[in-house]
Protein backbone atom coordinates (compact mmCIF):
# COMPACT_ATOMS: atom_id res chain seq x y z
CA UNK A 1 0.00 0.00 0.00
CA UNK A 2 1.33 3.55 -0.78
CA UNK A 3 -0.32 6.14 0.61
CA UNK A 4 0.28 9.57 -0.92
CA UNK A 5 -1.28 13.17 1.23
CA UNK A 6 -0.81 16.17 -0.48
CA UNK A 7 2.51 15.43 -1.89
CA UNK A 8 4.39 18.41 -3.13
CA UNK A 9 7.94 18.68 -4.41
CA UNK A 10 9.44 22.00 -5.60
CA UNK A 11 13.05 22.57 -7.55
CA UNK A 12 13.48 26.56 -6.92
CA UNK A 13 10.25 27.99 -8.55
CA UNK A 14 9.11 24.67 -10.39
CA UNK A 15 6.41 22.64 -9.09
CA UNK A 16 7.25 19.17 -10.44
CA UNK A 17 4.73 17.63 -7.67
CA UNK A 18 1.89 19.53 -6.69
CA UNK A 19 -0.51 18.54 -3.71
CA UNK A 20 -0.94 14.84 -4.90
CA UNK A 21 -3.32 12.54 -2.51
CA UNK A 22 -3.89 9.24 -3.93
CA UNK A 23 -3.97 5.87 -2.26
CA UNK A 24 -1.87 2.57 -4.56
CA UNK A 25 -3.14 -0.49 -3.28
CA UNK A 26 -2.58 -4.02 -3.56
CA UNK A 27 -3.38 -7.14 -5.73
CA UNK A 28 -3.98 -5.05 -8.61
CA UNK A 29 -1.50 -3.52 -11.43
CA UNK A 30 -1.00 0.44 -11.19
CA UNK A 31 -0.09 1.67 -14.40
CA UNK A 32 1.49 5.49 -13.68
CA UNK A 33 1.20 7.73 -16.90
CA UNK A 34 1.76 11.44 -18.15
CA UNK A 35 3.48 13.02 -20.33
CA UNK A 36 7.04 13.98 -20.11
CA UNK A 37 8.06 16.14 -16.86
CA UNK A 38 4.80 15.21 -15.69
CA UNK A 39 6.26 14.16 -12.18
CA UNK A 40 6.19 10.38 -11.93
CA UNK A 41 9.72 9.67 -11.81
CA UNK A 42 10.02 12.20 -8.91
CA UNK A 43 6.75 11.41 -7.48
CA UNK A 44 8.33 7.55 -6.98
CA UNK A 45 11.88 8.74 -5.61
CA UNK A 46 9.71 10.40 -2.76
CA UNK A 47 8.03 7.53 -1.93
CA UNK A 48 11.24 5.48 -1.79
CA UNK A 49 12.52 8.50 0.55
CA UNK A 50 15.67 9.44 -2.50
CA UNK A 51 13.60 12.74 -2.37
CA UNK A 52 12.60 14.96 0.06
CA UNK A 53 9.05 16.24 -0.64
CA UNK A 54 8.30 19.94 0.34
CA UNK A 55 5.52 19.30 1.73
CA UNK A 56 2.91 16.42 2.20
CA UNK A 57 3.89 12.86 2.79
CA UNK A 58 4.42 9.62 0.61
CA UNK A 59 4.61 6.29 3.22
CA UNK A 60 4.69 2.53 2.15
CA UNK A 61 2.87 0.76 3.93
CA UNK A 62 2.24 3.83 6.67
CA UNK A 63 5.66 4.76 7.22
CA UNK A 64 8.15 6.75 5.58
CA UNK A 65 10.59 4.91 3.55
CA UNK A 66 13.86 7.10 5.39
CA UNK A 67 12.23 4.77 9.26
CA UNK A 68 12.31 1.53 7.34
CA UNK A 69 15.15 -0.81 8.96
CA UNK A 70 15.50 -3.51 6.82
CA UNK A 71 13.32 -1.21 3.21
CA UNK A 72 14.00 -4.41 0.49
CA UNK A 73 11.82 -6.55 2.46
CA UNK A 74 8.80 -4.36 2.23
CA UNK A 75 9.37 -2.00 -1.15
CA UNK A 76 11.22 -3.61 -4.26
CA UNK A 77 12.06 -1.27 -6.79
CA UNK A 78 13.01 -0.46 -10.64
CA UNK A 79 14.61 2.99 -11.33
CA UNK A 80 14.73 4.50 -14.86
CA UNK A 81 18.42 5.19 -14.10
CA UNK A 82 19.59 1.51 -12.42
CA UNK A 83 22.92 2.34 -11.68
CA UNK A 84 25.58 -0.24 -11.53
CA UNK A 85 29.56 0.65 -11.70
CA UNK A 86 31.69 -0.07 -14.48
CA UNK A 87 33.24 -2.77 -12.97
CA UNK A 88 31.23 -4.21 -10.68
CA UNK A 89 29.75 -7.53 -12.05
CA UNK A 90 26.12 -7.66 -11.75
CA UNK A 91 26.40 -10.79 -9.18
CA UNK A 92 28.36 -8.49 -6.69
CA UNK A 93 26.12 -5.65 -6.96
CA UNK A 94 23.27 -7.82 -5.96
CA UNK A 95 24.98 -9.35 -3.12
CA UNK A 96 25.71 -5.90 -1.69
CA UNK A 97 22.37 -4.95 -1.99
CA UNK A 98 21.28 -8.84 -0.18
CA UNK A 99 23.81 -8.39 2.17
CA UNK A 100 22.36 -4.79 3.65
CA UNK A 101 19.18 -6.02 3.78
CA UNK A 102 19.63 -9.47 5.42
CA UNK A 103 18.81 -11.42 2.95
CA UNK A 104 20.89 -14.56 2.56
CA UNK A 105 23.00 -15.21 -0.19
CA UNK A 106 21.14 -18.05 -2.10
CA UNK A 107 18.13 -16.14 -3.00
CA UNK A 108 20.97 -14.03 -5.36
CA UNK A 109 20.80 -16.74 -7.39
CA UNK A 110 17.02 -17.46 -7.33
CA UNK A 111 16.55 -13.66 -8.41
CA UNK A 112 18.95 -13.99 -10.95
CA UNK A 113 17.60 -17.37 -12.14
CA UNK A 114 14.16 -15.68 -12.29
CA UNK A 115 15.34 -12.71 -14.75
CA UNK A 116 17.17 -15.19 -16.92
CA UNK A 117 20.15 -13.93 -16.17
CA UNK A 118 22.70 -16.73 -16.65
CA UNK A 119 25.69 -17.25 -14.77
CA UNK A 120 28.01 -15.46 -17.66
CA UNK A 121 25.99 -12.58 -17.55
CA UNK A 122 25.82 -12.39 -13.90
CA UNK A 123 29.73 -12.55 -13.87
CA UNK A 124 29.93 -9.76 -16.52
CA UNK A 125 31.11 -5.98 -15.42
CA UNK A 126 28.32 -3.33 -15.22
CA UNK A 127 29.46 -1.50 -18.39
CA UNK A 128 29.23 -4.87 -20.85
CA UNK A 129 25.94 -5.50 -19.99
CA UNK A 130 23.37 -4.32 -22.73
CA UNK A 131 20.31 -1.77 -21.87
CA UNK A 132 17.97 -5.06 -21.71
CA UNK A 133 20.32 -7.02 -19.16
CA UNK A 134 20.65 -4.02 -16.80
CA UNK A 135 16.84 -3.53 -16.73
CA UNK A 136 16.60 -7.67 -16.04
CA UNK A 137 19.77 -6.51 -12.91
CA UNK A 138 17.22 -4.02 -11.67
CA UNK A 139 14.23 -6.15 -11.53
CA UNK A 140 16.02 -9.03 -9.91
CA UNK A 141 16.92 -5.93 -7.35
CA UNK A 142 13.31 -5.37 -6.93
CA UNK A 143 12.18 -8.91 -6.46
CA UNK A 144 15.83 -9.97 -4.12
CA UNK A 145 13.85 -9.29 -1.19
CA UNK A 146 10.37 -10.70 -2.24
CA UNK A 147 8.70 -7.34 -0.91
CA UNK A 148 4.78 -6.58 -0.64
CA UNK A 149 5.29 -3.42 -2.75
CA UNK A 150 7.11 -2.87 -5.73
CA UNK A 151 7.60 0.26 -7.95
CA UNK A 152 8.85 -0.32 -11.83
CA UNK A 153 9.97 2.74 -13.44
CA UNK A 154 9.81 2.18 -17.71
CA UNK A 155 10.12 -1.78 -16.72
CA UNK A 156 9.85 -2.61 -20.82
CA UNK A 157 12.97 0.22 -21.43
CA UNK A 158 15.45 -1.61 -23.93
CA UNK A 159 13.84 -4.89 -23.70
CA UNK A 160 12.33 -7.43 -26.76
CA UNK A 161 9.31 -8.17 -27.38
CA UNK A 162 9.65 -11.56 -25.55
CA UNK A 163 11.22 -9.69 -22.42
CA UNK A 164 8.27 -7.02 -23.15
CA UNK A 165 5.72 -9.68 -22.65
CA UNK A 166 8.13 -11.65 -19.52
CA UNK A 167 6.94 -8.26 -17.67
CA UNK A 168 3.82 -8.13 -18.49
CA UNK A 169 3.18 -11.37 -17.31
CA UNK A 170 5.75 -10.91 -13.94
CA UNK A 171 3.75 -8.22 -13.13
CA UNK A 172 0.39 -9.95 -13.47
CA UNK A 173 1.68 -12.40 -11.31
CA UNK A 174 2.93 -9.81 -8.80
CA UNK A 175 -0.37 -8.63 -8.31
CA UNK A 176 -1.98 -11.50 -8.41
CA UNK A 177 0.32 -12.58 -5.34
CA UNK A 178 -1.81 -9.53 -3.69
CA UNK A 179 1.12 -7.50 -4.33
CA UNK A 180 0.81 -3.44 -4.62
CA UNK A 181 2.49 -2.74 -8.33
CA UNK A 182 3.11 0.72 -9.91
CA UNK A 183 4.06 0.58 -12.79
CA UNK A 184 5.03 3.81 -15.01
CA UNK A 185 5.58 4.11 -18.79
CA UNK A 186 5.16 6.04 -21.47
CA UNK A 187 3.62 3.47 -23.98
CA UNK A 188 0.12 3.31 -23.95
CA UNK A 189 -0.52 0.22 -25.61
CA UNK A 190 1.38 -1.63 -23.00
CA UNK A 191 -0.27 0.22 -20.17
CA UNK A 192 -3.46 -0.88 -21.81
CA UNK A 193 -2.50 -4.40 -21.61
CA UNK A 194 -1.12 -4.23 -18.17
CA UNK A 195 -2.91 -2.11 -16.35
CA UNK A 196 -5.95 -2.87 -14.03
CA UNK A 197 -6.12 0.76 -12.81
CA UNK A 198 -4.51 4.43 -13.77
CA UNK A 199 -3.16 6.83 -12.50
CA UNK A 200 -3.07 10.23 -14.75
CA UNK A 201 -0.61 13.10 -13.65
CA UNK A 202 -0.31 16.09 -15.86
CA UNK A 203 1.99 19.30 -14.18
CA UNK A 204 2.24 17.13 -11.17
CA UNK A 205 -1.13 16.97 -10.74
CA UNK A 206 -3.44 14.35 -10.37
CA UNK A 207 -5.57 14.15 -13.81
CA UNK A 208 -7.21 11.06 -13.48
CA UNK A 209 -7.47 8.08 -11.14
CA UNK A 210 -9.60 5.14 -12.34
CA UNK A 211 -10.09 1.38 -13.42
CA UNK A 212 -8.43 1.30 -16.72
CA UNK A 213 -11.64 0.06 -18.56
CA UNK A 214 -13.68 3.39 -17.17
CA UNK A 215 -10.74 5.64 -18.61
CA UNK A 216 -11.48 4.10 -22.35
CA UNK A 217 -15.17 4.39 -21.62
CA UNK A 218 -14.37 8.04 -20.65
CA UNK A 219 -12.50 9.19 -23.53
CA UNK A 220 -13.16 9.42 -26.84
CA UNK A 221 -15.62 6.60 -28.04
CA UNK A 222 -15.09 4.11 -30.87
CA UNK A 223 -15.53 4.93 -34.46
CA UNK A 224 -15.50 3.85 -37.86
CA UNK A 225 -13.55 5.67 -40.44
CA UNK A 226 -14.86 5.64 -44.34
CA UNK A 227 -13.20 6.69 -47.24
CA UNK A 228 -14.26 6.75 -50.23
CA UNK A 229 -14.09 8.59 -54.22
CA UNK A 230 -17.28 9.91 -54.22
CA UNK A 231 -17.79 13.53 -52.14
CA UNK A 232 -21.53 13.39 -53.08
CA UNK A 233 -22.05 9.60 -52.02
CA UNK A 234 -19.87 9.78 -48.94
CA UNK A 235 -22.49 12.96 -48.17
CA UNK A 236 -25.52 10.81 -48.93
CA UNK A 237 -24.02 7.96 -46.58
CA UNK A 238 -23.28 10.74 -43.72
CA UNK A 239 -27.09 12.15 -44.19
CA UNK A 240 -28.20 8.68 -43.40
CA UNK A 241 -25.95 7.62 -40.61
CA UNK A 242 -26.87 11.69 -39.08
CA UNK A 243 -30.81 10.19 -40.00
CA UNK A 244 -29.72 6.77 -37.48
CA UNK A 245 -28.62 9.22 -34.40
CA UNK A 246 -24.73 8.47 -35.77
CA UNK A 247 -22.25 11.26 -35.08
CA UNK A 248 -20.61 11.89 -38.34
CA UNK A 249 -17.29 14.75 -38.76
CA UNK A 250 -15.69 14.94 -42.37
CA UNK A 251 -12.15 13.00 -42.03
CA UNK A 252 -9.45 14.73 -44.10
CA UNK A 253 -11.10 15.59 -47.46
CA UNK A 254 -12.03 12.19 -48.66
CA UNK A 255 -13.53 10.47 -45.08
CA UNK A 256 -15.73 10.90 -42.23
CA UNK A 257 -15.19 9.37 -39.05
CA UNK A 258 -18.15 7.66 -37.86
CA UNK A 259 -19.19 7.00 -34.08
CA UNK A 260 -22.20 5.41 -32.60
CA UNK A 261 -23.01 2.87 -35.86
CA UNK A 262 -20.67 -0.36 -36.27
CA UNK A 263 -18.71 -0.99 -38.95
CA UNK A 264 -20.74 -3.36 -40.84
CA UNK A 265 -24.25 -0.83 -40.80
CA UNK A 266 -21.84 1.73 -42.41
CA UNK A 267 -20.72 -0.92 -45.06
CA UNK A 268 -24.60 -2.14 -45.07
CA UNK A 269 -25.74 1.10 -45.93
CA UNK A 270 -23.28 2.15 -48.42
CA UNK A 271 -24.08 -0.51 -50.28
CA UNK A 272 -27.88 0.01 -50.33
CA UNK A 273 -26.61 3.73 -51.14
CA UNK A 274 -24.18 2.18 -53.90
CA UNK A 275 -21.61 4.41 -52.95
CA UNK A 276 -18.28 3.24 -53.70
CA UNK A 277 -15.95 2.79 -50.60
CA UNK A 278 -11.88 2.45 -50.42
CA UNK A 279 -11.51 2.11 -46.60
CA UNK A 280 -13.84 0.95 -44.02
CA UNK A 281 -12.26 0.89 -40.57
CA UNK A 282 -13.33 0.21 -37.43
CA UNK A 283 -11.25 2.34 -34.47
CA UNK A 284 -11.52 0.64 -30.97
CA UNK A 285 -11.66 2.94 -28.12
CA UNK A 286 -8.16 3.14 -26.83
CA UNK A 287 -5.89 4.08 -23.44
CA UNK A 288 -3.82 6.09 -25.79
CA UNK A 289 -6.92 8.49 -27.18
CA UNK A 290 -8.44 9.19 -23.32
CA UNK A 291 -5.57 9.68 -22.69
CA UNK A 292 -4.25 12.49 -24.83
CA UNK A 293 -7.58 13.75 -24.02
CA UNK A 294 -7.18 14.32 -20.75
CA UNK A 295 -3.51 15.81 -20.62
CA UNK A 296 -4.09 18.01 -23.96
CA UNK A 297 -3.45 21.00 -21.23
CA UNK A 298 -0.99 19.56 -19.17
CA UNK A 299 1.75 18.82 -21.84
CA UNK A 300 5.14 20.52 -20.69
CA UNK A 301 6.37 20.43 -24.25
CA UNK A 302 3.28 21.11 -26.81
CA UNK A 303 3.93 19.31 -30.00
CA UNK A 304 4.01 21.60 -33.18
CA UNK A 305 1.50 20.53 -35.98
CA UNK A 306 3.47 17.49 -36.93
CA UNK A 307 2.50 16.15 -33.93
CA UNK A 308 -1.25 16.96 -33.38
CA UNK A 309 -1.64 15.74 -37.32
CA UNK A 310 0.34 12.22 -35.86
CA UNK A 311 -2.79 11.99 -33.34
CA UNK B 1 22.59 -13.42 -24.56
CA UNK B 2 20.88 -15.10 -22.31
CA UNK B 3 16.68 -16.49 -22.53
CA UNK B 4 14.05 -15.93 -20.36
CA UNK B 5 12.86 -18.81 -18.50
CA UNK B 6 10.00 -20.32 -20.27
CA UNK B 7 7.70 -21.10 -17.51
CA UNK B 8 5.61 -18.49 -15.98
CA UNK B 9 7.49 -16.28 -13.32
CA UNK B 10 6.96 -17.44 -10.00
CA UNK B 11 8.03 -14.86 -7.40
CA UNK B 12 7.52 -17.21 -4.27
CA UNK B 13 11.37 -17.75 -2.64
CA UNK B 14 11.60 -21.14 -1.25
CA UNK B 15 11.70 -20.28 1.66
CA UNK B 16 10.89 -16.64 3.28
CA UNK B 17 13.06 -15.55 5.59
CA UNK B 18 13.56 -12.96 8.32
CA UNK B 19 16.18 -10.15 7.73
CA UNK B 20 19.62 -11.86 9.41
CA UNK B 21 21.00 -9.01 10.13
CA UNK B 22 20.53 -6.34 11.89
CA UNK B 23 20.19 -3.01 9.65
CA UNK B 24 23.62 -1.60 10.64
CA UNK B 25 25.54 -4.65 10.30
CA UNK B 26 23.93 -5.09 7.18
CA UNK B 27 25.02 -1.93 5.52
CA UNK B 28 29.03 -2.29 6.73
CA UNK B 29 28.77 -6.11 5.06
CA UNK B 30 27.24 -4.66 1.99
CA UNK B 31 29.97 -1.57 2.16
CA UNK B 32 32.49 -4.29 2.89
CA UNK B 33 31.38 -6.27 -0.28
CA UNK B 34 31.46 -3.07 -3.02
CA UNK B 35 34.37 -2.26 -1.88
CA UNK B 36 36.59 -5.41 -2.35
CA UNK B 37 34.11 -5.99 -6.40
CA UNK B 38 35.51 -3.06 -7.96
CA UNK B 39 38.53 -2.84 -10.03
CA UNK B 40 39.62 0.32 -8.31
CA UNK B 41 40.26 -0.64 -4.90
CA UNK B 42 43.07 -2.99 -6.32
CA UNK B 43 44.52 -0.61 -8.42
CA UNK B 44 44.54 2.06 -5.28
CA UNK B 45 46.33 -0.89 -3.07
CA UNK B 46 49.09 -1.79 -6.14
CA UNK B 47 49.90 1.91 -6.37
CA UNK B 48 49.93 2.63 -2.42
CA UNK B 49 52.20 -0.28 -2.16
CA UNK B 50 54.63 1.25 -5.24
CA UNK B 51 54.20 4.87 -3.72
CA UNK B 52 55.61 3.51 -0.01
CA UNK B 53 58.42 1.18 -1.49
CA UNK B 54 59.67 4.29 -4.23
CA UNK B 55 59.72 7.42 -1.40
CA UNK B 56 61.11 5.12 1.47
CA UNK B 57 63.85 4.00 -0.66
CA UNK B 58 64.50 7.53 -1.72
CA UNK B 59 64.08 8.97 1.95
CA UNK B 60 66.82 6.02 2.95
CA UNK B 61 68.83 7.12 0.00
CA UNK B 62 68.85 11.01 1.23
CA UNK B 63 69.56 9.61 4.26
CA UNK B 64 72.62 7.86 3.65
CA UNK B 65 73.85 10.76 1.29
CA UNK B 66 73.43 13.37 4.31
CA UNK B 67 75.58 11.30 6.37
CA UNK B 68 78.46 10.82 3.93
CA UNK B 69 78.94 14.27 2.88
CA UNK B 70 81.14 16.40 4.33
CA UNK B 71 79.12 18.74 6.26
CA UNK B 72 78.81 17.11 9.48
CA UNK B 73 76.30 19.74 10.75
CA UNK B 74 73.10 17.97 8.60
CA UNK B 75 74.28 14.48 9.47
CA UNK B 76 71.32 12.74 10.64
CA UNK B 77 73.67 10.08 12.02
CA UNK B 78 71.77 6.85 12.65
CA UNK B 79 67.96 6.26 11.89
CA UNK B 80 65.60 4.26 12.87
CA UNK B 81 63.46 2.66 10.55
CA UNK B 82 60.35 4.22 11.54
CA UNK B 83 61.31 7.53 10.87
CA UNK B 84 61.43 6.71 6.94
CA UNK B 85 57.67 5.18 7.05
CA UNK B 86 56.46 7.99 9.09
CA UNK B 87 58.16 10.33 6.65
CA UNK B 88 56.81 8.38 3.51
CA UNK B 89 53.61 9.12 4.50
CA UNK B 90 53.34 12.80 3.32
CA UNK B 91 53.07 11.40 -0.24
CA UNK B 92 51.45 7.88 0.22
CA UNK B 93 48.48 9.46 1.97
CA UNK B 94 47.47 10.79 -0.95
CA UNK B 95 46.76 7.45 -2.39
CA UNK B 96 45.63 5.70 0.67
CA UNK B 97 43.05 8.38 1.17
CA UNK B 98 41.44 7.81 -2.59
CA UNK B 99 39.84 4.65 -0.58
CA UNK B 100 37.53 7.16 1.10
CA UNK B 101 37.43 9.22 -1.21
CA UNK B 102 36.18 6.32 -3.77
CA UNK B 103 33.41 4.77 -1.51
CA UNK B 104 31.37 8.15 -2.11
CA UNK B 105 32.61 9.88 -5.23
CA UNK B 106 32.00 6.99 -7.30
CA UNK B 107 28.44 6.12 -6.17
CA UNK B 108 27.68 9.66 -7.35
CA UNK B 109 29.42 9.34 -10.12
CA UNK B 110 27.83 5.86 -11.54
CA UNK B 111 24.54 6.51 -9.58
CA UNK B 112 25.10 3.47 -7.49
CA UNK B 113 24.17 5.64 -4.50
CA UNK B 114 20.27 5.58 -5.32
CA UNK B 115 20.34 1.92 -4.96
CA UNK B 116 22.57 2.43 -1.44
CA UNK B 117 20.25 4.30 -0.03
CA UNK B 118 17.09 2.25 -1.15
CA UNK B 119 18.95 -0.19 0.81
CA UNK B 120 19.89 1.65 3.86
CA UNK B 121 17.81 4.61 3.72
CA UNK B 122 19.16 6.03 7.21
CA UNK B 123 21.95 8.79 5.88
CA UNK B 124 23.62 8.42 9.57
CA UNK B 125 23.84 4.58 8.94
CA UNK B 126 25.72 4.60 5.72
CA UNK B 127 27.92 6.72 6.27
CA UNK B 128 28.63 5.20 9.39
CA UNK B 129 29.04 1.92 7.68
CA UNK B 130 31.28 3.16 5.18
CA UNK B 131 33.16 4.98 7.54
CA UNK B 132 33.93 1.97 9.59
CA UNK B 133 34.58 0.00 6.60
CA UNK B 134 37.13 2.65 5.11
CA UNK B 135 38.82 2.82 8.68
CA UNK B 136 39.29 -0.55 9.01
CA UNK B 137 40.47 -1.40 5.54
CA UNK B 138 42.96 1.73 5.78
CA UNK B 139 44.09 1.10 8.88
CA UNK B 140 45.15 -2.57 8.26
CA UNK B 141 46.28 -1.32 4.92
CA UNK B 142 48.35 1.27 6.62
CA UNK B 143 49.92 -1.69 8.21
CA UNK B 144 50.94 -3.69 5.42
CA UNK B 145 52.00 -0.43 3.67
CA UNK B 146 54.59 -0.23 7.05
CA UNK B 147 56.27 -3.30 6.60
CA UNK B 148 56.55 -2.58 3.09
CA UNK B 149 58.25 0.88 4.02
CA UNK B 150 60.54 -0.78 6.88
CA UNK B 151 61.54 -3.75 4.41
CA UNK B 152 62.61 -1.59 1.90
CA UNK B 153 64.05 1.07 4.02
CA UNK B 154 66.29 -0.93 6.16
CA UNK B 155 68.39 -2.77 3.65
CA UNK B 156 68.49 1.05 1.70
CA UNK B 157 69.92 2.38 4.92
CA UNK B 158 72.49 0.08 5.51
CA UNK B 159 75.14 0.76 8.87
CA UNK B 160 73.33 4.31 9.14
CA UNK B 161 69.49 2.16 9.86
CA UNK B 162 68.42 0.35 13.07
CA UNK B 163 65.01 -0.96 13.20
CA UNK B 164 64.44 -1.67 16.84
CA UNK B 165 61.58 -4.58 16.82
CA UNK B 166 59.20 -2.02 19.57
CA UNK B 167 59.81 1.05 17.75
CA UNK B 168 59.44 0.11 14.32
CA UNK B 169 55.77 -1.57 15.14
CA UNK B 170 55.03 1.14 17.23
CA UNK B 171 55.84 3.82 14.40
CA UNK B 172 53.90 1.79 12.03
CA UNK B 173 51.00 1.42 14.14
CA UNK B 174 50.87 5.02 14.09
CA UNK B 175 51.12 5.06 10.81
CA UNK B 176 48.02 2.72 10.05
CA UNK B 177 46.09 4.96 12.65
CA UNK B 178 47.22 8.36 10.97
CA UNK B 179 46.18 6.58 7.28
CA UNK B 180 42.87 5.22 9.08
CA UNK B 181 41.88 8.92 10.25
CA UNK B 182 42.92 10.49 6.83
CA UNK B 183 40.89 8.41 4.83
CA UNK B 184 37.88 8.74 6.93
CA UNK B 185 38.34 12.77 6.93
CA UNK B 186 37.84 12.30 2.83
CA UNK B 187 35.04 10.04 3.20
CA UNK B 188 33.05 12.51 5.22
CA UNK B 189 34.61 15.55 2.94
CA UNK B 190 33.79 13.46 -0.37
CA UNK B 191 30.32 13.36 1.23
CA UNK B 192 29.76 16.81 1.74
CA UNK B 193 31.36 17.75 -1.87
CA UNK B 194 30.16 14.97 -3.88
CA UNK B 195 32.71 15.27 -6.71
CA UNK B 196 36.16 13.67 -6.69
CA UNK B 197 38.25 16.22 -7.85
CA UNK B 198 36.84 18.76 -5.80
CA UNK B 199 36.89 16.98 -2.09
CA UNK B 200 41.06 15.78 -3.84
CA UNK B 201 41.49 19.43 -3.88
CA UNK B 202 40.15 20.54 -0.44
CA UNK B 203 42.15 17.74 0.80
CA UNK B 204 45.07 19.10 -0.87
CA UNK B 205 44.52 22.27 0.55
CA UNK B 206 43.82 21.72 4.28
CA UNK B 207 46.95 18.59 4.43
CA UNK B 208 49.11 20.73 2.82
CA UNK B 209 48.84 23.82 1.10
CA UNK B 210 47.45 25.75 3.46
CA UNK B 211 49.22 25.05 6.59
CA UNK B 212 52.48 24.70 4.34
CA UNK B 213 51.50 28.81 3.61
CA UNK B 214 51.09 29.51 7.37
CA UNK B 215 54.29 28.00 8.26
CA UNK B 216 56.54 29.44 5.32
CA UNK B 217 56.68 33.41 6.73
CA UNK B 218 57.85 31.71 10.04
CA UNK B 219 55.48 33.87 11.89
CA UNK B 220 54.72 32.43 15.23
CA UNK B 221 51.12 33.16 15.23
CA UNK B 222 51.11 31.30 11.68
CA UNK B 223 52.84 28.67 12.74
CA UNK B 224 50.19 28.22 15.84
CA UNK B 225 47.19 27.96 13.47
CA UNK B 226 48.76 25.74 11.20
CA UNK B 227 49.11 23.52 13.88
CA UNK B 228 45.59 23.21 13.73
CA UNK B 229 44.94 21.65 10.42
CA UNK B 230 44.55 17.87 10.15
CA UNK B 231 47.85 17.08 8.48
CA UNK B 232 50.28 19.28 10.70
CA UNK B 233 48.33 17.43 13.85
CA UNK B 234 48.85 14.14 12.51
CA UNK B 235 52.83 14.59 11.75
CA UNK B 236 52.63 16.01 15.49
CA UNK B 237 51.35 13.11 16.42
CA UNK B 238 53.97 10.85 13.93
CA UNK B 239 56.98 12.41 14.96
CA UNK B 240 56.25 11.96 18.75
CA UNK B 241 56.58 15.67 19.57
CA UNK B 242 55.75 17.46 22.83
CA UNK B 243 55.68 20.56 21.22
CA UNK B 244 53.32 22.46 20.70
CA UNK B 245 51.18 19.39 22.00
CA UNK B 246 51.85 16.19 22.88
CA UNK B 247 51.73 13.72 20.14
CA UNK B 248 48.56 12.35 21.78
CA UNK B 249 46.86 15.47 21.20
CA UNK B 250 47.71 15.35 17.66
CA UNK B 251 45.78 12.32 17.43
CA UNK B 252 43.36 13.85 19.49
CA UNK B 253 43.12 16.79 17.09
CA UNK B 254 43.66 14.36 14.14
CA UNK B 255 40.29 12.38 14.64
CA UNK B 256 38.17 15.78 15.23
CA UNK B 257 38.78 16.56 11.89
CA UNK B 258 37.55 13.23 10.80
CA UNK B 259 34.83 13.36 13.27
CA UNK B 260 33.86 16.76 11.78
CA UNK B 261 33.93 15.84 8.32
CA UNK B 262 31.95 13.09 8.59
CA UNK B 263 29.09 15.02 10.28
CA UNK B 264 29.61 17.54 7.73
CA UNK B 265 29.05 14.72 5.25
CA UNK B 266 25.83 13.79 6.97
CA UNK B 267 24.45 17.09 7.28
CA UNK B 268 24.66 17.11 3.57
CA UNK B 269 23.23 13.79 3.07
CA UNK B 270 20.29 14.42 4.77
CA UNK B 271 19.69 17.51 3.04
CA UNK B 272 20.28 16.46 -0.45
CA UNK B 273 18.10 14.92 -3.33
CA UNK B 274 19.92 11.85 -4.31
Amino acid sequence: MITLRALTKRFGTATVVDGLTVDIGPGQVTGFLGPNGAGKSTTMRMVLGLDRPTAGSALVNGRPYRELRHPLHEVGALLDATGIHPTRSGRSHLRAMARSNGIPAGRVAEVLDLVGLDGRAADKPGRALSLGMGQRLGIAGALLGDPPVLLLDEPVNGLDPDGVRWIRRLTRTLADEGRTVLLSSHLMSEMQQTADRVIVLGKGRLVADAPLAELIAAGPAASVRVRGPEPAGLAALGARLTAERATVTAYDTDGLTVTGASAGRVGDLAYELGVRLHELTPVAASLEEAFLELTADSVEYAAGPAGNEAR
Amino acid sequence: MTTLPTVPPTTRPVSRTAPTTGPFAGAVAAEWTKLWSVRSTWWTLLAAALTMAATAAQLAIYAVNANTDDDPTVNPGILPVGDIVTGSLELTQYVVLALGLFAVTSEYATGTIRTTLRCTPSRGRVLLAKAVVVGVVTFLVGLLLGGVGAAVARPVLGEWGRAPLGGTLGDVAASAAYLALVGVLALGLAAALRGAVLTLTVLFALLMIVPLSLQEPGITVLTRIADGFPGVAGSHFLTGDTEPYPAAAGLLLLASWAVAALLLGRYALGRRDA
